[in-house]
């Protein structure tokens, strides 16, 4: 193989054409008061079941009741997960309601691992709700608290949009492994939860993307409507099923469904003229 | 780029300069020459090479990274391709080559509006040098069994890897659709290719598992003669290696030929084993010289086998039928026996050495990122390997990934792209671009 001196212009006009030049949408601050005023609504449903589904979560975990407790884990959790990049605006309590174990040094015995992987951990690696009942409290408290904060937020647009690729971002980083929810295996649960919330906000923003890049509203929905029907694969009456029933084919499917997600979503910021 | 294109050198017109800037450090006083320090030198000044200008091409008959000299940096990278339809495939491999197109002969790329993501990582900088970069393409078995269409089109050769003896494999480091290997002069090149090449290929591929690997780089020699490069054991690892510049040597050993009983559009194609090979190497620097030495069959300073002088010579083994000289058992007599036979075994060897890290032993995992290209997979890399399994060597080494992999004939000109060849045989009607 000779080394070359060869300088192609054409080369440079046929890369170039492949990377996508995103077409600015002419839109104002003003076209996303409506999106986001939606999309607080939704937050606030979601919100709303996050508090009941962790009630009833919580009193199964207190009253003993372990076959109870471990059925509610995977569909308590998703009413959190379709709003977490809003609810992770308060790291504290993202800390205190949805940290692993391996966010601190002492992993499963670190007295800060505390929330719904560390409830999860008695439930389903020690099939016990023994010692769980202070856990069980400080979730109900730190669930309570995200409500009230929540409420009195004013949600900041670019967090909003951004929210659907970071959603992405999330499940591609330390989701796709099944490391979530290693000890119930309940992470299809999440995935749905994640993608819905994503989903959300695209189809909020969706009229104002539309006009001016359609090609790019279809290649999004068309990646979400393929989750959703990799997802539906996985379906059972109470649920889904656990994360080890997905095949190799099908989490590839997911991954790359995810990562173009991932891509295509980090340009809806500038789409829409936010920073 | 004007002023790029003046820049630009040839290797071997590089290795002069380099020994003429090496040549003078050392006129200048052999005790100085290692603790040169430039004036105005900061500390965290990136270091300088004359050879970022460096390039190969990517058209051709054969495509480059295979007989291209193996520079100081390589990486494999496998992936899951998740292209089913004829349409996406052609996706796939056009969009694949226009980036490999791209990254090979550097540039500057599209500036895109500050509220977007930028459309190249900047890891190396606003203009994207071409390093020497070389980006091979090649597809696993699986790429073929997975989709109807293309499965009667299989390369005859190709074949899931199975396990030998001494294999311990890591389902996790093993086989993939497609594997690009990525080599070049720095490991910042080739991390800047593979980044570029997932961020444009999101939908239709997923990584599965790279390994990254390094050549020891040497000064050059006053007398311009080369010197193969050392593995992690030590030892020089190439030697024998058939001579990548002549063209019919490598029409024979390397590249699928015309009269090949393989399917058409392989023609100039050829197959890739690769084989991530730990190396134990604390316990092999608790072995004593002489048995290293009778492990590998060769003295370890020079590479000189066993009444030779360099490593270019060549044990005549039919005067050693018992092993007085050179044990029957030793690596190099095992991999190439050096008879009529084993003549049809050859292979062109581009290894890389790795090492990645602390197993829970406490023991360095580092070893081999073994690659090798043959013409007939079955004859070469199996066959020797089959001659290999039960070496003595096997008590210091272990086979834990790899894949085997047919890699396409290069594309021929800028409106071609790797994989056309397959796609037309497959009936798919490609439309040429216009260049």
């Amino acid at each position: 193989m000779k080394l070359t001196t060869a300088l192609s212009a054409s080369l440079f006009a046929v890369t170039a054409a492949m990377i996508p030049r995103a077409a600015m949408a002419d839109v104002s601050p003003l076209d996303l008061v409506g999106p986001i005023a939606d999309y607080k609504i939704y937050v606030s449903e979601n919100l709303e079941v996050l508090v009941t589904d962790t009630k009833a979560f919580t009193d199964a975990v207190k009253a003993g009741d372990l076959e109870k407790a471990k059925s509610l884990f995977g569909s308590t959790r998703m009413s959190y997960e379709a709003i977490e990049p809003i609810a992770e605006l308060f790291s504290d309590l993202d800390g205190s309601i949805d940290s692993r174990a391996d966010d601190h040094e002492k992993a499963e015995k670190d007295p800060e691992f505390t929330g719904f992987h560390r409830i999860e951990y008695g439930l389903f690696a020690e099939n016990s709700t023994k010692d769980l009942a202070p856990f069980a409290d400080k979730l109900m408290a730190d669930v309570t608290e995200l409500n009230k904060r929540i409420t009195d937020l004013t949600l900041p647009p670019e967090k909003v949009v951004g929210g659907a690729a970071a959603l992405m971002e999330e499940v591609a980083a330390t989701k796709i492994s099944g490391e979530e929810d290693r000890y119930s295996h309940t992470d299809l649960w999440d995935f749905k939860a994640n993608f819905d919330g994503s989903r959300k906000i695209f189809e909020l923003v969706r009229p104002l993307v539309e006009k001016d890049d359609s090609a790019f509203v279809i290649k999004v929905s068309g990646n979400f409507d393929k989750v959703d029907k990799t997802l539906a694969k996985y379906k059972t009456e109470q649920g889904y099923e656990l994360y080890d029933k997905l095949t190799d084919d099908d989490r590839a499917v997911l991954a790359a469904a995810v990562n173009t997600l991932a891509e295509d979503l980090s340009t809806l910021r500038g789409k829409l003229g936010l920073n | 780029m004007a002023t790029d294109e003046t820049k630009l050198i040839t290797t071997r017109r590089g290795l002069l300069f380099g020994a003429g800037v090496a040549g003078s450090a050392l006129a200048a006083g052999l005790t100085s020459a290692h603790s040169v320090q430039k004036q105005g030198e900061q500390v965290a000044d990136a270091p300088v090479s004359d050879k970022t200008q460096e390039r190969q091409s990517f058209y051709g008959p054969h495509q480059a990274g295979i007989v291209t000299p193996r520079p100081a940096a390589g990486m494999i990278a496998s992936f899951h391709v998740l292209a089913q339809t004829p349409d996406d495939v052609e996706r796939l491999f056009r969009t694949l080559s226009g980036r490999i197109a791209f990254l090979m002969q550097g540039g500057t790329p599209p500036e895109l509006d500050d509220k977007l993501p930028p459309a190249d990582s900047g890891l190396l900088g606003p203009v994207v040098p071409p390093d020497n970069l070389t980006i091979t393409v090649s597809l696993g078995s699986s790429f073929f069994d997975q989709r109807d269409w293309l499965a009667p089109y299989k390369p005859l050769r190709l074949s899931r890897m199975k396990a030998f003896r001494n294999d311990a494999l890591d389902a996790d480091l093993c086989h993939g659709d497609l594997a690009l290997q990525i080599s070049s002069n720095t490991p910042d090149t080739n991390i800047h290719a593979l980044r570029d090449i997932l961020k444009n290929l999101p939908d239709l591929m997923v990584l599965r598992w790279k390994q990254e690997g390094s050549v020891p780089v040497l000064p050059p020699k006053p007398d311009g003669t080369h010197e193969s490069a050392r593995n992690f054991l030590g030892f020089r690892d190439g030697s024998a290696n058939p001579d990548a510049t002549d063209a019919p040597l490598m029409d024979k050993i390397v590249w699928v030929a015309e009269e090949s009983d393989e399917p058409d559009w392989a023609r100039g194609g050829t197959y890739q084993a690769v084989r991530i090979i730990r190396n134990f190497v604390e316990r092999w620097d608790r072995t004593p010289l002489g048995e290293q030495e009778r492990i590998i069959g060769r003295k370890k300073p020079t590479g000189a086998p066993y009444g030779g002088h360099t490593e270019h010579d060549v044990p005549d083994y039919s005067k050693d039928p018992d092993g007085a000289i050179t044990p029957l058992d030793a690596h190099i007599r095992l991999a190439n026996p050096r008879t009529k036979q084993s003549d049809s075994n050859l292979i062109l060897r581009r290894p890389f050495n790795y090492s990645n890290g602390v197993s829970k032993s406490g023991q360095l995992e580092q070893g081999l990122l073994f690659i090798c290209y043959q013409a007939d997979l079955e004859k070469g890399f199996i066959a020797v390997q089959k001659r290999l399994d039960g070496e003595p060597l096997e008590e210091y080494i272990k086979p834990i990934g790899g894949g085997f992999f047919f890699t396409p004939p290069g594309p021929r000109d800028e409106a071609d792209f790797v994989g056309r060849t397959l796609l037309e045989a497959a009936g798919h009607a490609v439309t040429r671009l216009k260049s």
